[in-house]
């Protein structure tokens, strides 16, 4: 006799002792109805489990590693893609925003003023070779840094200033340099440029939000340290390393960009009184940080347009 | 620039309680980005000082069979008294002090790259222990001529090669960008300056930085310089003087290795002094033949004139080149014929030979901005003209002349002085709070006036102001932030205690455009699985003409790397529809390609600013045909909540969008507003990419988009009441439009107050005269469960509406 069998057997016979409940006194009978509907339960549970196993036997195994069963079409799945490089600008700009920074897009194309005049370049000064520009016939140029957004943050919100609050502007965007492309260079790639006025502002915040930045963006704590640096449009003016963080292996110092403290000619062309309000400035490369993050071993692949590199995203 | 540690080391002390590491990581993190730092202890190691005892020639070959004495060395490779070597070089010779590197030693000029090491070995039969080393095989010079000879007044047989010269350093290779607008840091004396300073040590000024005001001696020559033009250049000194001819010596001296620690050469002894001298101060010189000078251009009266070049003037070099000069190129001219391109290289007909009796030594600074074209220009990057490109102080020139003048040990026949760009003292007034309110410290008056006058500055306390006067060769210091660099970059930027700005929650702005853009790439890539692209900004002209797109309607760049990265685009799709092949190729079907980027046009204007009008867009790129695409095209529009129409093409889109095939492609509108136009795309043009049909392609501007307002749907399909399903086939004409149908059954359902839906099903051609198209119907009303007849009696009126349209119930 089967498993199951016996089990019915069991209920019948519990079925049959049930019938007794009409020969207990009226007060016995509801404690003896639970009991026995306990005991019901727990069989026909049982009888349940029985026959899920006796069915389980019969089916027949599939090839789990296999995709799909014989004779049968391949599931079809269409994915798509976000690109890594956007993700991670994303990522970063939300980083900032969070923090309290109001985001703004640089413009492809733009002028020398935004590019150099605005930011303290004086003319013809050989800085402004360092950036290797691209210009058009009409000298319109692709800008080279996201600084080139610096002045319009500045005026766009200079009115915060007046109201007793401060500028805090983010520029994540495309910028372009005159140099031939390689595995670790291209001329078109992103940045983001951060901006913060007030009354108070200082070196030591300027390193304090770097430092809270790359804290959030790599979800641990990390020091920031400074080499000297030299930029027309800040004074004083420095280039910052942070710690390599535990995800990329630890150990040593990350290059991550450039910042200072806003020179007073560039807050003065503005229209902010320098004697009143003090500013910094910093910028970093995006694309590094996406490189760093999933090893890659050419910056070239982000424009390239190949679906073999997209769809491992 | 090559720093050597052991160099600085002689004009600053350190303390012994900072090590090379922690010194290095001071310079690099207060004064320069440090490249590399090359140990040259490893380099030299196994190079001996040895005395070639025995030399006797090896029969019928130019190899000398050599019995060395490398003093207490000698016992590691030899049994006996001397180690036997066998050497070629022709200066060989019994007695000689020489540098014998040992088997086992690495060749120093293979030193991190072939490190060739050396061994036993035999040559012509005779065995060879190491090597005799030239100084080309030292790496202090690029010639192979000899042997390097040792002066026996500074070395013994044994002694260490190293200890002699004093090769136990470490070498810093710093990045000269990031001390591009510190000229004063291109010399050792200045770099050890900036060092003392980060240490917190007073630097000892050398003599000739100490003396900035040096006096002419008493002409006894007539000598005049002319600088023609402003700011050209700022100081001109230059020294006559009767040429004293030294031999070079025969040995290998401290100077050439002096030299070769900052990747110069040694060429004769005054050459080599002026070049040590412009390592030392940052100074470059240059001598002329005094003679040649005045006699080139028959000139009576000895006049040198610094002026820019002329159109077609040229000028042969030193190096024998013969360049075309640029205006902006500035010469050194004698009655007016070229003799040296300034700061860059002297004229051959002024070179200095065996016949020069008489030198004129030239310490002059020039503007740094003709200098960098004349670099640029002619591809000249010799270590002068990479210091005078930064602009040498012209407080130094005649200084540093006055001390080379000096050195050589020479009478000048004359000095001359000429000063135009004279440089004043210049104070700057500033508090201490004032510094620590934008650095975000609390230093104190005399930790911050000890800073500054550790490197030369000089700092008067009057109350709370702090009057700092800077050194003369500091060009770079002009306003209070300045000092304010210098008190927080030698005292440590790291030392500045972190702080965040206290900021109200007052929320931040992105533009509508920001969040339009993080949106789309929700909707394409995650719900419509759509690929994320990131293309050029920049396209050819022949990518603009593939598509009719006209290329000079482009901004155009003139310096471009390649014909590829031309023209700025004018849409996104051309991008894309460039990007299919490569894709296909690759084994990639059925995709769709998308990319949000900026595009202009020329005849899109100008902004208030001036600047380019710049449009958003959104292009798409489908492996489909037009209605798969139209299908996503909904879906994204649904997804925004925006509700669009969309009609065939106009004429003016047709030209907008020239690769888009016009009887198989619509436009986008919102209200009245087109926001851009989808379709198939011609063959001609898929030909053109060697792509086949079916492709069809979206081109969308985001701005418009970004401005719409975009309300929540408010025709929910949701009732409390069970919905009616029902199918419905009609036989039209072929050339009936399909939307006419489905609009005019939605818009007859929603008139009788219902919730309904009106779902194609498909689309079937039983004939060339007739279609059959059919509808899933789907209605609810509002207040009532619908019976039966209900249902007959609105079933009734679709029927009536579609008949009047013409159509058939099937």
């Amino acid at each position: 006799m089967s498993d199951i069998e016996t089990l019915k057997a069991a209920l019948k016979d519990l079925n049959a002792e049930y019938a007794k409940i009409k020969t207990l006194p009226p007060e016995q009978r509801g404690q003896f109805g639970r009991e026995m509907n306990k005991k019901k339960q727990k069989i026909l549970a049982e009888i349940a489990r029985a026959e899920e196993t006796a069915e389980s036997a019969n089916i027949e195994p599939l090839d789990v590693s296999a995709p799909t069963a014989p004779n049968q079409p391949l599931p079809s799945l269409k994915l798509g893609s976000r690109h890594p490089l956007m993700e991670e600008l994303n990522r970063v700009a939300a980083i900032y925003a969070n923090m309290g920074f109001d985001i703004m897009e640089p413009f492809q194309l733009d002028d020398e003023f935004h590019m150099f005049d605005s930011l303290n370049f004086p003319p013809n000064h050989p800085a402004r070779d360092g950036y290797d520009t691209f210009r058009t016939a009409e000298n319109f140029i692709p800008p080279a840094h996201t600084s080139t957004m610096q002045h319009r943050a500045l005026k766009k919100y200079k009115h915060r200033l007046d109201e007793g609050g401060e500028i805090a502007v983010v520029v994540p965007g495309r910028v372009f340099r005159n140099e031939d492309a390689d595995a670790t260079h291209e001329h078109t790639f992103y940045q983001c440029e951060g901006v913060f006025v007030s009354r108070d502002a200082t070196m030591g915040q300027l390193f304090g939000i770097l430092k809270r930045f790359f804290e959030l963006y790599y979800g641990q704590s990390l020091n920031l340290k400074t080499q000297p640096g030299y930029f027309p449009f800040t004074e004083p003016s420095a280039e910052f390393l942070i710690e390599k963080p535990a995800q990329l292996g630890g150990k040593g110092w990350l290059e991550m960009g450039g910042c200072g403290m806003i020179h007073p000619n560039v807050l003065k062309m503005a229209g902010i009184d320098p004697t009143v309000y003090h500013g910094f400035a910093w910028g970093g490369g995006i694309d590094r940080l996406a490189m760093l993050k999933y090893h890659l071993p050419d910056v070239r692949y982000f424009e390239s347009g190949k679906l073999d590199f997209l769809e491992e995203f | 620039m090559l720093i050597s540690l052991n160099e600085i080391k002689k004009y600053v002390e350190i303390p012994s309680t900072v090590s090379n590491q922690e010194l290095i990581e001071l310079i690099g993190s207060r004064l320069v980005e440090i490249e590399e730092v090359i140990d040259l202890a490893p380099k030299y190691k196994g190079a001996y000082i040895a005395k070639v005892v025995k030399c006797d020639p090896i029969e019928g070959t130019h190899l000398n069979l050599c019995q060395i004495d490398a003093g207490a060395v000698t016992a590691e490779f030899s049994d006996g008294e001397t180690v036997q070597v066998v050497c070629g070089a022709p200066n060989v010779h019994s007695g000689m002090l020489a540098v014998w590197l040992t088997p086992g030693a690495i060749v120093p000029s293979t030193y991190g790259h072939e490190n060739f090491r050396l061994g036993k070995r035999k040559l012509q039969g005779y065995e060879s222990n190491g090597m005799l080393a030239g100084a080309d095989e030292l790496d202090f010079d690029n010639e192979h001529k000899a042997i390097a000879e040792i002066d026996p007044k500074i070395a013994r047989p044994g002694d260490l090669l190293a200890d002699i010269f004093a090769l136990d350093d470490l070498i810093l290779d710093v990045e000269n960008k990031s001390l591009t607008h510190r000229p004063d840091c291109f010399g050792l004396i200045g770099f050890a300056r900036e060092i003392a300073g980060i240490l917190g040590i007073k630097f000892n000024e050398p003599a000739v930085f100490e003396n900035l005001e040096a006096k002419l001696p008493p002409s006894t020559l007539d000598l005049q310089v002319k600088i023609e033009g402003d700011d050209l250049c700022p100081r001109y000194s230059c020294a006559v003087f009767d040429l004293t001819r030294h031999e070079s010596s025969k040995y290998l001296t401290r100077e050439a290795v002096f030299l070769a620690k900052a990747g110069m050469r040694a060429i004769d002894p005054m050459v080599d002094l002026t070049n040590i001298i412009m390592l030392e101060t940052g100074q470059p010189l240059h001598a002329f033949d005094y003679d040649k000078l005045f006699t080139v251009g028959g000139a009576k009266t000895p006049t040198i004139v610094v002026r820019v070049a002329k159109e077609g003037e040229s000028l042969q070099l030193l190096d024998g080149k013969t360049i075309a000069c640029t205006p902006d190129d500035i010469l050194i001219t004698s009655n007016n014929i070229p003799v040296a391109l300034a700061g860059a290289m002297g004229g051959k007909n002024t070179e200095i030979d065996a016949s020069t009796t008489r030198i004129v030594l030239e310490s002059a600074t020039f503007s740094l901005y003709h200098l960098r074209k004349t670099q640029m220009a002619h591809g000249i990057f010799s270590e002068a003209i990479t210091r005078f490109t930064k602009g040498q102080p012209a407080a130094m020139t005649l200084p540093v002349l006055s001390e080379t003048i000096q050195r050589l040990g020479v009478e000048p026949l004359t000095m001359v002085d000429e000063y135009p760009g004279k440089v004043k003292s210049n104070t700057i007034k500033l508090t201490d709070s004032q510094i620590n309110s934008l650095l975000g410290t609390e230093y104190d008056v005399e930790a911050i006036s000890q800073t500054l006058e550790n490197v030369g500055f000089e700092v008067e306390e009057a109350g709370d102001v702090l009057a700092v006067t800077s050194p003369l060769w500091r060009t770079d210091i002009h306003i209070a932030e300045d000092i304010i660099e210098e008190v927080g970059r030698l005292l440590g930027f790291d030392n500045i205690p972190l702080a965040l700005p206290k900021k109200p929650f007052s929320g931040t702005e992105s533009s509508p455009l920001w969040q339009l853009k993080q949106e789309l790439c929700g909707i394409l890539s995650d719900r419509l699985a759509m690929h994320e692209l990131l293309t050029y900004s920049f396209i050819s002209r022949d990518l603009l003409e593939k598509v009719g797109q006209d290329p000079d309607d482009s901004y155009e760049i003139v310096n471009s790397i390649s014909p590829e990265l031309q023209c700025f685009r004018q849409q996104i799709v051309p991008s894309l529809l460039d990007k299919v092949r490569e894709n296909i190729k690759s084994g990639h079907k059925d995709f769709t390609l998308y990319e949000l980027n900026q595009v202009s046009l020329k005849s899109s204007g100008l902004t208030d600013e001036g600047t380019p009008v710049l449009k958003n867009h959104l292009g798409i790129v489908d492996l489909s045909d037009f209605y798969e695409l139209k299908a996503r095209i909904l879906a994204l529009f649904k997804a925004l909540k925006l509700n669009i129409e969309y009609r065939a093409i106009s004429s003016e889109t047709a030209n907008h969008d020239p690769y888009l095939e016009p009887k198989r492609s619509a436009e986008i509108l919102v209200g009245d507003t087109k926001i851009g136009a989808f379709g198939e795309i011609k063959a001609a043009v898929l030909r053109r990419f060697k792509l086949e049909p079916v492709i069809s392609a979206c081109e969308i501007n985001l701005d418009k988009i970004a401005q719409l307002p975009r309300d929540r749907a408010t025709d929910f399909k949701i009732s409390r009441f069970p919905f009616v399903e029902r199918d419905l086939t009609l036989k039209v004409s072929t050339v009936a439009q399909f939307g006419r149908f489905d609009q005019a059954i939605l818009a007859m359902l929603s008139a009788e107050n219902l919730i309904a839906e009106v779902a194609p099903v498909s689309v079937y051609q039983a004939d060339p005269a007739t279609k059959n198209i059919s509808f899933h119907l789907r209605f609810s009303s509002p207040e009532r469960t619908l019976d039966q007849d209900q249902i007959s009696a609105i079933m009734e009126k679709v029927t009536v509406a579609v008949t009047q349209l013409g159509a058939e119930i099937v």
